[in-house]
């Protein structure tokens, strides 16, 4: 899989780049600021390009603004933000504006290869990625009597894999249950839930993780 | 003044003008208030009008030059009949020889120095004393020099006091020089006065006018008179002459009016005032001076300022001023109590200046104290959006540092040991293994809590997305619920919207607090905050200082139930 790696950070960009290169990934081009990744995603068009959130000049959200020009003009590229936020107002926002194949991870994610390469390699494949911290700080928090007091461990887990980002056949896999067993879940949870289910994975991430969030 | 010396001037006036009158018709055909009793009763009116006016103005303050020189025309006017032949006393006699032209120039003296009675400008000064020496030296002293009243067939004239050598001829040509340049000289003045009158400002014309269209018309008709004499080459009283005397009579009359029509206008403006200062004891609303004299005054442009020790300028609110126009400052002592900017020419009249002063003093320095203390009140509360800011700025500028210094370079560090840790093999060093992957695990619980730490300080949403954004983020980590029911649209100022994120945060950090119910509002220029909890937080009193600071309020209320509410209201616009 062809790979770019945008951050401004060098020690960052190299680590990286070894890590992926060893894991089989190719790592196509490492650029410290938007205005190079642009040039480079242009020139190379890789499979998945790798985004911090915070470069110059600015420092704030360049990345997610990259992101979203990356996926208008390479609808082939995938893009991956990383980030120093637990918000999940920002992974929200990324998710929101485009229908699959962008990711949200915290920035330490970097050196867990299992998560980053089963992120990256969702993202080929269209899928939206979350981090799953702020999926379980979503599914854990405070919050007065809900209706997700009446889910089951079980579906419980189901949804959580569900706002991650995954697909039926994700989850299938996750929890080693056969795809029959994991629709009834899904089923149930929508039910119980009161939303509407719907067949298509981007919007029910979406539906889900506005609901986690209200 | 003194009241005898006034009283003695009056008597001495008073019987100068009986006596010109009696000289006049002691010998009428040489006279001109002397032909009849009209003529007598319009030499003393005019004369006695002066001397009025004259005797007033010298007992005002700031007019007593002005009186002087108005006695002195009084005098002059009644001078004009005493070269008369049947006079009988050779003093009285040379004394009218000398001065029987000097009133016009001492008209136009009091004309041009009207209301002080000082000229400044160096053009009317060189006019008056042109004038002067074309009255007093040309047609008087000169002649009187060479004049011999026994060679000339008067016999029964007295006796010319200042003859030095009778010579017919330079008597003729001192005469005949004297009115062509008398002429020349009163015309000069008239030019003068209107020239000044249409320079000055709109206020001192008003003011000046009457006065001088009274003495240009006095003036006017000496010089007609002056140009009636060109062919005969004298002054003297032809039936022309005399009705040209009448006029001028008449015209001093108006003069006299006009000054004294002044005082009465000043005497309406200062019950204005008066009116004024009783208004503002009763009551004195902060600024409320400015109205007070902009009514007075007229002019709506008028503002007021008092300069502060440290040398600022403020208004009667106490908030810095900026004075367009023309500027008076009012003095008391050497001190400048306050400043006037007003329409240029308003108050060139310093009696005026003075009766504002004087009139509005207690209301002035009662207003400048408290303009003073809201002042320094604004300094204080300025001081403390500085801390409150300062402390926010350095908040913001720690939890930055914390994510590009510390949090990067511990990323790149899992990094490295995770690239080490690839490289070790299982089998051949299990305790490097075993101690790389508790490295590991030990930096991943080290950059969560530099994350949330970081957060703590000051969460990044809520600089960049604003309060709205914060407070949803803030349901979400919270250790108890947060039901947020309502959160304000839009951006605040920074200090603003960082005091109501934290009077939130620190309600619930507490985990015995319950569910907390949050709402945050735009309200009537106020950003109102209510929280409702089991208990209220601990540190309320650093909040209390951040909302007060900000010029808010915060009230915590018990309800019966045991449900504790904080309410703060931050006033949001300024």
């Amino acid at each position: 899989m062809r790979v770019i790696i945008a951050d401004d950070e060098v020690l960052l960009r190299e680590g990286l780049e070894r890590l992926l290169t060893e894991a089989g990934f190719d790592v196509v081009g490492k650029v410290g600021t938007a205005e190079e990744l642009h040039r480079k995603v242009d020139l190379t068009g890789p499979d998945v390009a790798i985004v911090d959130i915070k470069m110059p000049p600015t420092h704030t959200d360049e990345g997610l603004v990259a992101a979203e020009a990356i996926r208008d003009s390479h609808p082939q590229t995938g893009v991956l933000v990383l980030s120093h936020y637990l918000e999940s107002r920002y992974a929200m926002r990324l998710v929101e504006q485009h229908p699959g194949g962008v990711g949200y991870l915290l920035k330490e994610r970097v050196s867990d290869l299992a998560v980053l390469t089963d992120a990256l390699a969702r993202l080929h494949e269209g899928e939206s990625v979350v981090d799953p911290t702020i999926v379980s700080r979503l599914v854990n928090r405070a919050r007065p009597a809900s209706r997700l007091d009446e889910l089951t461990e079980r579906e419980r887990e189901v949804l959580t894999l569900m706002a991650e980002g995954r697909s039926n056949k994700g989850i299938c896999e996750r929890l080693f249950l056969s795809p029959k067993t994991i629709e009834a879940h899904v089923k149930h949870i929508f039910m119980k839930l009161g939303i509407n289910e719907s067949g298509d994975d981007h919007r029910r991430v979406l539906a889900v993780l506005a609901y986690l969030r209200s | 003044m003194a009241r005898g010396s006034r009283l003695a001037v009056l008597t001495a006036g008073l019987a100068f003008g009986t006596l010109s009158v009696a000289l006049a018709r002691g010998e009428p055909d040489y006279s001109f208030g002397g032909t009849s009793a009209f003529g007598g009763a319009a030499e003393l009116i005019a004369g006695y009008a002066l001397l009025a006016v004259g005797l007033v103005a010298w007992a005002r303050r700031g007019e007593g030059r002005l009186g002087m020189i108005l006695l002195a025309a009084s005098f002059a006017w009644f001078v004009l009949d005493w070269n008369n032949p049947g006079d009988g006393s050779a003093f009285i006699f040379t004394v009218g020889l000398v001065l029987y032209v000097a009133a016009p120039p001492i008209v136009a003296h009091a004309m041009l120095g009207y209301p002080t009675g000082r000229v400044r400008a160096w053009p009317n000064r060189l006019g008056l004393a042109v004038g002067y020496a074309g009255a007093v030296l040309l047609l008087g002293l000169l002649p009187a020099l060479v004049f011999d009243p026994n060679a000339e067939g008067c016999a029964k004239c007295p006796r010319n006091l200042l003859l030095v050598n009778g010579d017919r001829g330079a008597y003729e040509s001192f005469n005949r020089i004297g009115v062509d340049a008398g002429l020349a000289w009163a015309l000069l003045l008239i030019l003068l006065a209107v020239g000044g009158l249409l320079r000055s400002t709109p206020a001192r014309r008003r003011l000046a006018a009457p006065v001088i269209i009274g003495g240009v018309a006095y003036l006017g008709l000496v010089a007609a008179d002056f140009f009636h004499s060109l062919d005969r080459g004298f002054l003297s009283n032809d039936g022309v002459d005399r009705r040209l005397w009448l006029g001028e009579a008449a015209a001093l009359c108006a003069l006299a009016l006009a000054v004294s029509w002044a005082w009465v206008r000043g005497r309406r403006t200062r019950s204005v005032l008066a009116g004024l200062v009783v208004e503002l004891a009763e009551s004195a609303p902060p600024g409320g001076l400015r109205e007070g004299l902009t009514a007075a005054l007229g002019d709506p442009s008028l503002q007021l300022a008092y300069p502060l020790g440290d040398g600022r300028l403020v208004d009667g609110r106490g908030r810095p001023a900026q004075l367009k126009g023309e500027i008076t400052p009012i003095v008391r002592g050497d001190e400048e109590v306050a400043l006037l900017a007003h329409r240029r020419g308003l108050l060139d009249d310093p009696v005026l200046v003075e009766e504002v002063a004087a009139t509005a003093r207690l209301a002035l320095e009662n207003e400048r104290l408290q303009a003073e203390a809201r002042a320094q009140l604004g300094d204080l509360r300025a001081s403390r959006v500085r801390i409150v800011e300062s402390g926010d700025a350095e908040r913001r500028r720690l939890e930055r540092d914390l994510h590009d210094g510390a949090q990067q370079r511990l990323v790149a560090l899992s990094l490295a040991l995770r690239l080490a840790h690839s490289r070790l093999l299982p089998d051949r060093d299990p305790a490097a293994l075993a101690r790389i992957e508790k490295a590991e695990t030990e930096l991943r619980t080290a950059l969560a809590e530099l994350r949330e730490l970081a957060h703590g300080i000051f969460p990044a949403v809520l600089a960049d997305e604003g309060l709205a954004a914060a407070l949803e983020a803030l349901s979400e980590e919270a250790p108890i619920p947060i039901e947020l029911t309502t959160a304000p649209d839009g951006r605040f100022d920074a200090p603003i919207e960082a005091t109501a994120y934290f009077l939130v945060s620190e309600t619930a950090t507490h985990r015995s607090a319950g569910v907390l119910k949050v709402s945050a509002a735009r309200r009537d220029g106020q950003l109102v905050v209510e929280v409702e909890g089991d208990r209220a937080p601990e540190q309320i009193t650093e909040l209390e200082d951040r909302i007060g600071a900000l010029d808010g309020s915060l009230a915590v209320v018990r309800a019966p139930s045991g449900r504790v509410t904080i309410r703060a209201e931050i006033p949001c616009e300024s």
